[in-house]
């Protein structure tokens, strides 16, 4: 586990809400720590982004980034949690890693976060809808 | 500058799956490309939401015809993860052999249909003709040819019958002859040389901005494999090599996925092997899943495949993700299509092996309280035809 006591000495500010299970590292971060945290992984220990996992939960929406760290067979998994729901926004984390491009899309089509500083946030899979963007997989309570 | 579009798609006349590919053209030259994905409507992550566990299980059996043993076990390996549930040694080998004998099948589809791609039909049918023996083990060890329904929480569904494992070793005898054959032929054949090599680079760099996975990325000299790396299942008590190879042209990726079927061969032997001798429980009872959270994953023929589930306690997921390998591979086209003649861009699109209908899991149909007529179709399809004319016309 030196990679995960590595990060957390390192980031020990930034990172709460700790889970640790067998190869698994859960954390929480704050959307301006995002992209360096991001950085860190991908750039500076060499993970590769898996995916990301977006969910509506009642306190917000949550972005779950899955970063495998390939060499030892771990996942750093950096949560960010959105309260704005009825404007979710984000900072984007393409720039730093372009596999996450398409990811990043989706989860603007299907649930609405809008990712700040994405280099072509546009709709990915519904966007010949003639509706146009109604985020389908969003809480539906209100209708 | 760019000065024709060449359009590849709505729907491939050979790849037979729905996608749209813009090549920018300058003369022969590939100078740009567009990926646009998002034709077929499925809902999958949806529906997992709305079933039990179990049921879960068997719905993503359903998200790719060929990977339907790669993405039922990346989700029971997520549920596991949860509980951090031991399996029985002998359901171990059991997963580990259906899942090699899937990517036997697998590798050999996309061999012929290389073949086919680039007019070569005696590897196409060769390699399809080679591939029938294979689906003839599922049936003797699940009774299905596909969709083997052979993944539970806690372990496997059936048992592999004892006297059938001697008929086993018999046709994979027979697939290992002809498969060194087909490697042999890779090797030598300078069809396959002269129209592979050096075409569509993906270089090591590019392979890891990309996120690419599997035979892709293992082809441009990244060692990534789940099953080494992660080892679930019973891959940390079998012997083989993980093929890795430095150009990342369409060759070397053709070369991998050879090579990777005698890999998968020697595993298969050796969980036969193990299955003569080793009895006990396949399945270990599981009551309930706790809340939490938990991540799956499996090396699926064409790379990693990803399920994330999280539970609260109940006997549904609450939330299921699914990312299946082709979806972090098809944007690498940005890369290895550019600069490269049209004549070369079709079989560096077929390169990864591309699976649209793994991609495009998750949408959901919103607001739809019953299920539409023919009627109901005919009306969209026509709304949508509408909807298009008026975009093209700009008005």
């Amino acid at each position: 586990m030196d990679n995960v006591e590595n990060f957390v000495s390192l980031h020990n500010t930034k990172i709460s809400k700790l889970i640790k299970k067998k190869k698994r590292f859960y954390f929480n971060v704050k959307n301006d720590d995002v992209i360096e945290i991001a950085d860190y992984l991908f750039n500076k220990i060499g993970c590769r982004l898996s995916t990301a996992t977006a969910q509506e939960t009642y306190n917000g929406i949550e972005v779950l980034y899955h970063f495998s760290h390939d060499e030892s067979g771990e996942y750093f998994c950096p949560r960010v949690i959105i309260t704005d729901k009825k404007n979710p926004e984000m900072n984007s984390i393409t720039p730093i890693v372009k596999g996450a491009e398409w990811i990043e899309r989706e989860m603007y089509d299907l649930w609405g976060i809008k990712f700040i500083g994405h280099p072509r946030l546009e709709l990915l899979l519904t966007k010949d809808n003639p509706a146009g963007i109604n985020q389908p997989l969003r809480f539906r309570r209100e209708s | 500058m760019s000065k024709n579009i060449i359009p590849v798609g709505p729907f491939h006349p050979l790849l037979e799956e729905a996608e749209y590919f813009t090549l920018k053209v300058d003369g022969e030259k590939v100078t740009g490309i567009d990926l646009d994905i998002g034709w077929m409507h499925r809902g999958h992550e949806f529906i997992s939401e709305t079933k039990t566990f179990t049921q879960s299980i068997y719905l993503v059996e359903r998200i790719c015809g060929i990977c339907s043993t790669s993405h039922p076990l990346a989700c029971v390996h997520a549920i596991e993860d949860i509980d951090n549930i031991d399996i029985p040694l002998r359901a171990r080998y059991i997963r580990t052999l259906i899942g090699e004998l899937e990517r036997i099948h697998s590798h050999l589809l996309w061999i012929g249909l290389a073949g086919h791609f680039i007019g070569y039909d005696t590897l196409w049918m060769w390699a399809w003709k080679y591939r029938e023996p294979v689906l003839q083990m599922f049936e003797i060890i699940s009774g299905n040819r596909n969709h083997y329904g052979m993944m539970r929480v806690g372990g496997v569904a059936k048992d592999v019958d004892p006297s059938s494992i001697p008929k086993l070793y018999n046709i994979l005898d027979d697939i290992a002859v002809k498969m060194d054959m087909i490697a042999n032929a890779a090797n030598d054949d300078p069809v396959l040389r002269s129209r592979l090599v050096g075409v569509g680079v993906l270089s090591y760099e590019e392979a890891v901005r990309f996120c690419a996975v599997g035979p892709t990325s293992r082809a441009s000299g990244i060692t990534a494999d789940v099953r080494k790396d992660d080892p679930g299942d019973a891959y940390d008590l079998v012997e083989f090599n993980t093929i890795v190879m430095k150009n990342g042209d369409v060759y070397d990726k053709l070369v991998v996925r050879v090579l990777e079927t005698l890999e998968s061969i020697k595993i298969v032997r050796q969980c036969l092997d193990k299955l003569k001798n080793i009895n006990g429980p396949i399945l270990n009872d599981v009551k309930e899943i706790s809340p939490g959270e938990g991540i799956g994953r499996y090396e699926a023929p064409r790379g990693e495949v990803f399920h994330y589930i999280r539970s609260d306690g109940t006997n549904r997921p609450v939330r299921h993700k699914v990312r299946a390998p082709s979806y972090v591979n098809i944007p690498t086209f940005e890369a290895s299509c550019i600069g490269i003649p049209i004549a070369d861009a079709l079989i560096t699109l077929a390169a990864v092996d591309p699976c649209y209908c793994c991609t495009e899991r998750s949408i959901k149909v919103v607001d739809s309280a019953r299920q539409p007529t023919k009627i109901d179709l005919l009306k969209i399809s026509r709304e949508k035809t509408d909807y298009l004319r008026r975009q093209i016309n700009g008005n």
